[in-house]
């Protein structure tokens, strides 16, 4: 115990000296959270869009009024909520519409819509894509997704007729099934009561993008151990070889924890946010400098040299941090959308946009879940690949 | 090339119990090559053990085992009677390791690098303080104890490489080449400390690929080269085992003739050649025999005007047993 103390002080003194932790663990983020405020700070309280819709769509066909009716869906009334109008054109005057900036997008749904899919043949509609933002985009990947639920619903339709159903009873499951597709989550807007302001998000991001560099640190020292020699004097110590690991683990645990703990506390003063429950909080910050400093062993099994490391802790970092939200928000359905949920970045600052928005410690179980899900998994991992070169 | 044959044998019989270090039948191998090749050795109190050999011969790998920093594939170290591995801790506590490659951080200053080794070998208090002050001066560190060793010269950051192996006291001191790339004066008070920890009892393992080394410290010496103990014993021994004897050359005038038959008497004596006034003369250990040969040639009539010993070294016998040069 007293050998793991001594690495721990030892090592924090040395990553407090060589300053390059102080840099990157809170004057950067800092810094850039000051940045992309002012870069962003414009756009702060508007909406994303208002996004017009130029739609042709055949009179009496209940799915693809339905097919419509999902773009209602975004319009809302929280401050992320999309402005969405959908303006009735004549098929021909879609195109026009869509290129000439009055509508943002054009929608062309076929006579027969409803009946082909029903039949389970399949019509082409037409998604017109014209100027705009996010908002555009956001409105495209809903329609598609609305499209993709229609066609799953039909095959339950045609199951249904199959079985001897009128064609109402048919009908009416079908726009049942289409009905109770999934909410499409935005990372704006969907649940308001998860919802950070732009400022909260900012903070949260750069906070939890930079604290996997901040763990790197710790636990990398590590690799740079072995390339310095000491590793292997330490090898040669009266003392169980699982106490130097701890002690990086230690280090990193305790480097990211005090990181976090500044850059949301001086983040939160600089930008006006109020993350909320201070327990609750700092549970979330405990879990995901868990999960962080876990995942960092993998990197530091898998890295063959101090540069490999140091790249290798730059893509996660990045790819978990911006996939977590860190520069702007992401968002994503099925598989690639439960692949960004389990992240722990993401969660934390899901998280904190429950704390923000008032939820304590009771309210945290799923974010929480993720990151110590995350946690022990990144552990085992790393215990089990093959080590390359600092013979943990 | 003959001499092959002479490889060396396992030390035989139990441990006596002066044995600090017992090596058996120690083998590792790195993919397909054979490394270490089942080499033993015993090292006891008091004792200085060389490893000479050139790169690549083993001599890091044999110490990675040896300190447990490296799992052994087959054979057994036993330092003190503890068994020696990667996860034992109780043998640890007796070796001060010096590594090959320079094992000191950099962000820490000399003493604080000192001390938290220290720390981690289990020492405290003012029984660490003082004896890391004792070490700063051996190792002539003092005036720059509160520097950050990243502004350390090559040679002073070897220096404290080497002090922090011995800080403990360990009744092992295990030494990969020291004394590579320090310079001559910095050496030698290098080589003066290790005379002087081995005199107070502390057993000694060294390697090197410098002769002279191995020949100035070691009170027996391995010689290893692909991962085998080619042959081990005292100096002496090891250039008996060449076959090589020692050369004297006599020149003066007076009466060389009978000079050259009352040498050739002598029991250390094994052969004189005699080319004017100078004669050549093969003898068993110089050093010891040349007191009797001056004497006796002088006793004879010749008059003695210079007086040259030459020695086989430890070079020609490494070159004799793997017919490569110790340096490459
Ligand atoms: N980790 C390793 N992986 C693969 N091969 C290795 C490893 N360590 C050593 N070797 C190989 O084992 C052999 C012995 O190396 P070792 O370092 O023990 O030699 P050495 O006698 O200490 O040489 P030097 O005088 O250059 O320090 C060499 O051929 C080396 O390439
Ligand atoms: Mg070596």
């Amino acid at each position: 115990m007293r050998q793991l103390w001594t690495m721990t002080r030892s090592d924090l003194r040395q990553r407090i000296r060589d300053k390059s932790v102080v840099i990157f663990a809170i004057i950067v983020p800092l810094a850039l959270m000051a940045v992309l405020d002012l870069v962003i700070g414009d756009a702060q309280d508007e909406p994303i869009g208002p996004v017009t819709v130029a739609a042709s769509v055949p009179a009496g066909d209940d799915l693809a009024a339905a097919l419509v009716g999902a773009l209602d869906g975004l319009g809302g009334d929280g401050a992320g909520g999309l402005r969405v109008t959908v303006k009735d054109a004549p098929a021909e005057q879609v195109r026009d519409l869509a290129r000439n900036g009055e509508a943002q997008v054009g929608l062309i749904v076929p006579d027969g819509f409803g009946a082909s899919l029903r039949s389970g043949t399949g019509k082409q509609v037409t998604v017109i894509e014209g100027d705009g933002g996010i908002g555009t985009q956001i409105v495209i990947s809903v329609l598609q997704e609305a499209i993709d639920h229609l066609e799953a619903g039909s095959s339950s339709a045609i199951a249904g007729s199959r079985l001897g159903l009128t064609p109402a009873e048919v009908a009416a499951a079908a726009q049942s099934v289409a009905a109770a597709r999934p909410s499409i989550t935005l990372a704006r807007g969907a649940a308001s009561n998860e919802q950070l302001s732009m400022s909260g998000a900012l903070v949260a991001g750069q906070a939890g993008l930079f604290l996997l560099f901040t763990v790197g640190f710790g636990v990398l020292a590590l690799v740079y151990e072995r390339d310095q020699g000491t590793l292997a004097r330490l090898r040669s110590m009266p003392m169980r070889p699982g106490l130097v690991v701890g002690a990086k683990a230690l280090v990193a645990f305790i480097l990211g924890v005090v990181a976090t703990s500044i850059l949301l506390t001086v983040g939160g003063l600089l930008f006006g946010v109020d993350f909320g429950s201070v327990p609750a909080i700092a549970v979330l910050v405990l879990c995901v400098v868990t999960a962080s400093t876990s995942l960092m062993f993998i990197v530091a099994r898998v890295a063959r040299t101090s540069e490999q490391a140091s790249i290798a802790q730059s893509i996660v970092a990045l790819v978990l941090g911006i996939a977590g939200g860190a520069f702007f928000p992401i968002a994503a359905t099925g598989f690639v959308g439960t692949l960004l949920d389990l992240n722990p970045i993401s969660a934390f600052i899901r998280g904190l946009g429950i704390t923000y928005g008032g939820g304590g410690i009771g309210d945290i179980g799923v974010p929480v879940l993720i990151m110590l899900g995350f946690a022990v998994v990144a552990a085992a991992i790393s215990r089990v690949i093959p080590d390359r070169g600092a013979g943990l | 090339m003959t001499e092959h044959a002479t490889r060396h044998t396992p030390p035989e019989g139990p441990p006596g119990d002066g044995d600090v270090l017992l090596v058996t039948d120690l083998s590792r191998r790195f993919g397909d090559l054979i490394a270490v090749d089942g080499v033993s050795f015993r090292v006891g109190r008091g004792e200085t053990y060389g490893l000479l050999g050139p790169n690549g011969a083993g001599k890091t790998t044999t110490i990675s085992m040896v300190a447990g920093l490296i799992e052994a594939d087959a054979g057994t170290v036993t330092v003190k009677g503890h068994r020696m591995g990667p996860a034992r801790v109780e043998p640890k506590r007796h070796i001060g390791l010096v590594p090959q490659e320079l094992a000191i951080y950099p962000e820490l200053t000399a003493r604080e690098n000192l001390t938290f080794f220290g720390r981690l070998q289990g020492m405290s208090g003012t029984t660490l303080a003082s004896r890391v002050e004792d070490v700063l001066d051996v190792i002539g560190l003092s005036d720059r104890a509160k520097d950050p060793t990243k502004e350390f010269s090559g040679g002073m950051k070897r220096r404290l490489n080497i002090g922090i192996g011995l800080l403990h006291e360990p009744e092992l001191l295990i030494l990969d080449e020291p004394t590579v790339g320090v310079d001559p004066q910095s050496r030698n008070s290098i080589l003066e400390s290790v005379e002087s920890l081995s005199t107070a009892g502390m057993a000694v393992l060294y390697t090197t690929h410098y002769m002279e080394e191995a020949e100035r410290l070691c009170d027996r010496i391995g010689i290893i080269d692909s991962g085998l103990l080619q042959a081990e014993g005292t100096r002496d021994e090891l250039i008996r085992l060449t076959g090589d004897v020692d050369h004297i050359r006599l020149d003066g005038s007076g009466d060389t003739v009978a000079a050259e038959a009352a040498l050739l008497a002598l029991p250390a004596v094994e052969q004189v050649d005699r080319e004017r006034h100078t004669l050549h003369l093969a003898v068993h250990d110089a050093p010891t025999a040349i007191a009797e040969i001056v004497t006796e040639a002088t006793s004879a009539g010749m008059r003695l005007n210079d007086v040259q010993i030459t020695r086989p070294n430890l070079e020609s016998v490494f070159l004799r047993l793997t017919g490569k040069a110790l340096r490459d």
